[in-house]
């Protein structure tokens, strides 16, 4: 892993080169506000644009993404000019207006100063209250969990996460990486009586064979079982008692 | 409920890679003139492409519709230019001689009614569509004699 230096708020780090502006001011105790980037996810990112930040290089300035614009010597990026904090500010009320109900989007904007729109405010369905089409949903469940249970449907505004046909989803393990993921915490995902609901569909959870307690959808310990051979009898117990 | 065969025919016209996706989901398209449900659980199958994929594809193809359209499509021009010509006027005539709303197809199954952004031919505003065929200059009155002729062939 070639290391380079790069200058982040004025000061010089070394880091790996290609790793993402984001990533690097993370590793260096640099905060830059983010919503759709997920380190453990590769195709995460590129599409809340609330990370943006200038990348200053061989003498030109470029308003970039950072969590997915790569580190290469020479590069020097700045994250709290009074550009970036105006273009951030706008970005944050567009987002404030599509999901007026999402406590993290109130409390992002809130903290750079927005806390009105002066867009009309949406009033979209229940399913995608407080989604902000980031995809970051789809991605973990195409990528980390394998499953493909839902993608990005329809475009434009109406843009969405769903199951095909948005009926209960036969892929799916009710792993819930998905609601985990989830930036904004707009997939429902309850338990009742040792049993989950998610995306329309229920799993019956295995109990602890300990404490009784539901930790882990059948639908998920078959999987975990065919994909890796694990042995069943590891998940009798939550991970509490194991 | 269309057989699994009938969808087979089509994807064996096809190498089996996810690249011939768009053109197998086109000649649904035209065969069915939607995209069933079960072509798309049958395509997954051959394929090895998720469903929930191939569905979001379906989605956002303007081109492709998830429910059953109409024998005859007319699609009215709603750009700008056909805007300015009086598309919205033949839209809701349009909307009333053939009883059905915008988007919507009529209950016999003959016409599917859409409006649509644009086709790029604004010097002929206002534009129609029947079946693919370009209407220029249309008034709803021509329009209507058009679908009437067509659904007499």
């Amino acid at each position: 892993m070639e290391k380079i230096s790069v200058i982040i708020d004025g000061k010089t780090l070394h880091a790996v080169k290609d790793r993402c502006v984001l990533q690097v001011a993370r590793e260096n105790g640099i905060y830059i506000p983010s919503l759709c980037y997920n380190s453990e996810v590769e195709s995460s990112g590129g599409s809340c644009r609330v990370c943006l930040v200038e990348a200053h290089q061989g003498g030109r300035m470029r308003l970039v993404t950072s969590c997915n614009y790569p580190v290469r010597a020479g590069l020097e990026v700045k994250t709290d000019t009074p550009l970036v904090r105006r273009i951030r500010r706008g970005v944050l009320e567009l987002l404030l207006a599509r999901v007026p109900d999402s406590e993290v989007i109130r409390e992002m904007a809130a903290r750079e100063g927005v806390t009105e729109v002066r867009f009309r405010r949406d009033e979209g369905e229940n399913e995608r209250y407080k989604c902000i089409a980031c995809a970051l949903c789809t991605h973990v469940c195409a990528e980390v969990v394998g499953v493909h249970a839902i993608a990005m449907t329809e475009r434009g505004a109406d843009k969405k996460p769903a199951t095909p046909y948005h009926k209960p989803s036969e892929v799916c393990i009710g792993c819930g990486a998905c609601a985990y993921a989830c930036p904004t915490g707009a997939i429902t995902m309850k338990e009742t009586d040792g049993v989950r609901r998610i995306w329309g569909k229920d799993f019956p959870m295995v109990r602890c064979s300990v404490c009784g307690a539901p930790h882990i959808p059948e639908a998920q310990v078959d999987w975990i079982v065919k994909r890796t051979g694990k042995d069943r009898a590891f998940f009798d117990k939550c991970p509490d008692h194991r | 409920m269309v057989e699994v065969s009938v969808f087979d025919r089509i994807i064996e016209r096809y190498e089996r890679s996810e690249e011939s996706l768009l053109a197998i989901l086109q000649d649904f398209q035209r065969e069915f003139h939607y995209v069933p449900e079960e072509g798309i659980r049958r395509l997954s199958e051959v394929l090895r492409v998720p469903e929930s994929k191939i569905y979001a594809m379906g989605t956002f193809y303007k081109a492709l519709s998830l429910t059953p359209r109409g024998r005859h499509v007319v699609k009215v021009c709603t750009g700008t230019a056909c805007h300015l010509k009086g598309a919205p006027q033949i839209l809701e005539a349009l909307e009333r001689e053939l009883g059905v709303k915008r988007n919507g197809t009529t209950e016999d199954g003959e016409y599917t009614l859409e409006c649509v952004n644009c086709v790029g031919a604004c010097a002929m505003a206002p534009v129609t569509l029947v079946d693919e065929e370009y209407h220029g200059q249309t008034r709803a009155s021509k329009v209507m004699d058009i679908i009437r002729k067509r659904t007499e062939e």
